[in-house]
C-alpha cells in the first residue's frame, strides 16, 4: 500500500512538472515544417505497424505502449 | 468525476480487487468519455473535404525453430471517407491465413531422463483463418476529435466483439496532444467439454476445432473479456524534436490457455494447459523523435518497461534511423532489443527436478511466451511517396487523373529469441528466428 501511495505521487509530480512544461513549449505554426514531415511522424504507417505488432506480440509475453499517430506538429 | 478518476487511479496502480478491477476501469473511462463528449454540444458542418483514403497493408510471417514451424499471411484494407471536415468514416478488413506444425504435448528434461528413448514432444498440425472486418467513424470539432470502431474476428476456434471508443485533443497551440481511449472484447474460446468430476490436472486438451460453435455436446464456449485504456501525451519541444510517453492497463478475465496444448504435469499424467482466469497489465513507454539537421536523419529512440500479475516483467528498447534518398523516397534501419521474465508459474517440466523446475502452484504451461527470453530485432523499410506534377496553368493535378496522392512501402524484419530454459524435453531451441515482409499501398482521391 505505502509502494502504491509513492508511485501515485510521483506519477502525479512527474505529471505535474510535463504539463507546466509543455505550456513552456513554444514552437510557432511557421517553425513546424519538420515536425509536419512525414519522418517526424511516432506511426508514420499505422496499418504496417499495427500489423508488425500484432506478429511480434503474439511471440513475446508484453503488450501496450504502442505508439499513436501524430508527431506534435497539431496537424493530424 | 474526482471519485471516479481516483478509482481508476487505485486500480491501474494497485493488484488489489482484481474481479472488480474490469468494471471499475470500464466505468471510469466510460465517465470520462462520457462527459467529455456531452461537453461539445451538436457537430456543425465545416467546408466539404471530400477526401477518399484507401490503404492495403500484407505482412508475411515465417518462422520454423526446432521441430515446429509457422507463416502466418497477413493482408488488411481499409476505406476512409471524409466528406467534410467534421467526419471520417472508415471500415476495413483484414484476416490472418495461418498454416505450420505447433507443440502439441510438452514435457520437459526431467521426465525425458526417466522415459529415455521415448519421444513425448507431439506436434499438431495447424491450418487456421481468421475473418476480421471493422468500422467506424471520427467526429471532430475544433482541436478536439472522438473516435468510434467496432472490430469483429472470427475463426473456426475464436469469437471475437471488440468495441473501440477515443478522445483526442490539441492544447498550448498544438505543441501538446494528449489521447485517451478505451477498449473492450467479448471474447468465446472452444474448448473440450469435461468430465464432470474431474480437476484441471486431469482435463484433457482439445483435439481440433471440429464442432466449434456448434450445437456439439464434445464443444463449449469459454468467455474471455478484455478491458484495455490507453493514455498518450505527445509533445513538441522544438522545431525539431518531439516526444511520446504512453500508458497502457489491460484487464483479461477468462479462458487464456492453449486449449489445444497438453503438459506432462506427473509420470503418466497429461493435462490440458491450465492458466490463471485474471491477469493485469501495465505498460508505460516514452519515445523521442529528434530530426539532425546537419545529417539530415529523424532518430526514433523508444524504451518500455511492462509488468503484469502473472509476475512478467519485461524491457524494451528500439532505435530507428529514417531519412530521405530522394524527394519522397525515405528509408529507415531499426533495431529492437527485448528481455522478459518469466510467469510466476511456468517452469520448463512439472514432473520434478532441480531448481528451477517442478511444479509452481496450481497453473501449468507449455507456453514459450511465458518463459524467461530476450530477443533482437533487425529490420529496414522504405517508403514512397507520389505526389502529381502541378500543371503549370495551375489547378488541382491528380496522378492518372484520379489520385491526390499515393504511398508505397516495403519492409523487412528479423527477429532472433534466445529461450534462457524453454526446451522440447530438454532440447533447447536454439534457431528460434522469425521473418517478417511487409508491403503497403495507399492512395487518396
Amino acid at each position: 500500500m505505502r509502494v502504491d501511495g509513492v508511485r501515485a505521487t510521483v506519477l502525479a509530480v512527474v505529471l505535474a512538472v510535463g504539463s507546466v512544461l509543455a505550456g513552456c513549449s513554444t514552437v510557432q505554426p511557421q517553425q513546424r515544417s519538420v515536425l509536419a514531415d512525414p519522418i517526424m511522424q511516432f506511426e508514420g504507417d499505422p496499418q504496417a505497424s499495427a500489423q508488425l505488432r500484432h506478429a511480434i506480440d503474439n511471440r513475446e509475453g508484453s503488450y501496450g505502449g504502442a505508439g499513436v499517430a501524430g508527431g506534435g506538429c497539431g496537424c493530424n | 468525476m474526482r471519485l471516479q478518476l481516483s478509482s481508476l487511479v487505485r486500480v491501474l496502480i494497485g493488484r488489489g480487487h482484481r474481479r472488480n478491477a474490469s468494471a471499475r476501469v470500464a466505468g471510469a473511462v466510460g465517465f470520462c468519455l462520457a462527459s467529455a463528449l456531452s461537453s461539445i454540444g451538436p457537430f456543425v458542418p465545416a467546408a466539404h473535404a471530400q477526401v477518399v483514403q484507401v490503404d492495403t497493408a500484407h505482412t508475411f510471417y515465417h518462422e520454423a525453430p526446432t521441430r515446429t514451424n509457422m507463416t502466418v499471411y497477413t493482408p488488411g484494407v481499409d476505406v476512409a471517407a471524409t466528406p467534410a471536415e467534421w467526419i471520417t468514416v472508415r471500415g476495413g478488413y483484414e484476416a490472418d491465413v495461418v498454416s505450420g506444425a505447433s507443440v502439441a504435448t510438452k514435457a520437459g528434461p526431467a521426465y525425458q531422463s526417466v522415459n529415455p528413448g521415448v519421444d513425448v514432444i507431439t506436434t499438431a498440425s495447424v491450418n487456421d483463418l481468421r475473418h476480421s472486418p471493422r468500422g467506424g467513424f471520427t467526429l471532430r470539432k475544433g482541436d478536439v476529435a472522438y473516435t468510434a470502431s467496432y472490430t469483429y474476428g472470427t475463426e473456426n476456434d475464436y469469437r471475437s466483439h471488440s468495441l473501440f471508443i477515443g478522445a483526442r485533443t490539441d492544447a498550448y497551440d498544438h505543441n501538446t496532444q494528449l489521447e485517451i481511449s478505451y477498449a473492450r472484447n467479448f471474447d468465446s474460446v472452444c474448448d473440450r467439454v469435461q468430465a464432470v468430476n474431474d480437476t484441471p490436472p486431469r482435463f484433457r486438451a482439445l483435439e481440433d476445432s471440429s464442432g466449434c460453435f456448434s450445437d456439439d455436446a464434445l464443444r463449449r464456449r469459454r468467455p474471455l473479456s478484455i478491458d484495455g485504456f490507453q493514455a498518450s501525451w505527445t509533445q513538441a519541444w522544438t522545431p525539431t524534436f518531439a516526444t511520446q510517453l504512453v500508458y497502457t492497463a489491460q484487464i483479461l478475465d477468462g479462458f487464456q490457455s492453449n486449449p489445444y496444448r497438453s503438459i506432462i504435469v506427473a509420470q503418466g499424467l497429461k493435462a490440458q494447459e491450465h492458466h490463471p482466469e485474471v491477469r493485469v497489465r501495465q505498460a508505460l513507454a516514452l519515445r523521442f523523435n529528434w530530426y539532425l539537421r546537419p545529417i539530415k536523419v529523424a532518430l526514433r529512440v523508444t524504451g518500455r518497461v511492462y509488468r503484469d500479475t502473472w509476475d512478467i516483467t519485461s524491457g524494451t528498447g528500439e532505435l530507428e534511423a529514417e531519412r530521405y534518398l530522394l524527394e519522397g523516397l525515405r528509408v529507415s534501419a531499426r533495431g529492437r532489443f527485448y528481455r522478459q521474465t518469466g510467469a510466476l508459474f511456468w517452469s520448463d517440466d512439472y514432473t520434478g527436478g532441480d531448481l528451477p523446475l517442478g511444479p509452481k502452484g496450481q497453473y501449468f504451461t507449455g507456453d514459450r511466451e511465458l518463459s524467461p527470453f530476450w530477443s533482437l530485432g533487425l529490420g529496414l523499410r522504405a517508403t514512397y511517396m507520389i505526389h502529381p506534377t502541378p500543371k503549370p496553368e495551375g489547378g488541382r493535378s491528380r496522378l492518372l487523373g484520379i489520385f491526390t496522392h499515393a504511398k508505397l512501402g516495403a519492409s523487412a524484419d528479423a527477429i532472433q529469441f534466445d529461450y534462457d530454459e524453454y526446451t522440447l524435453a530438454g532440447i533447447p531451441i536454439t534457431n528460434a528466428r522469425a521473418y517478417i515482409l511487409g508491403a503497403t499501398a495507399g492512395a487518396a482521391f
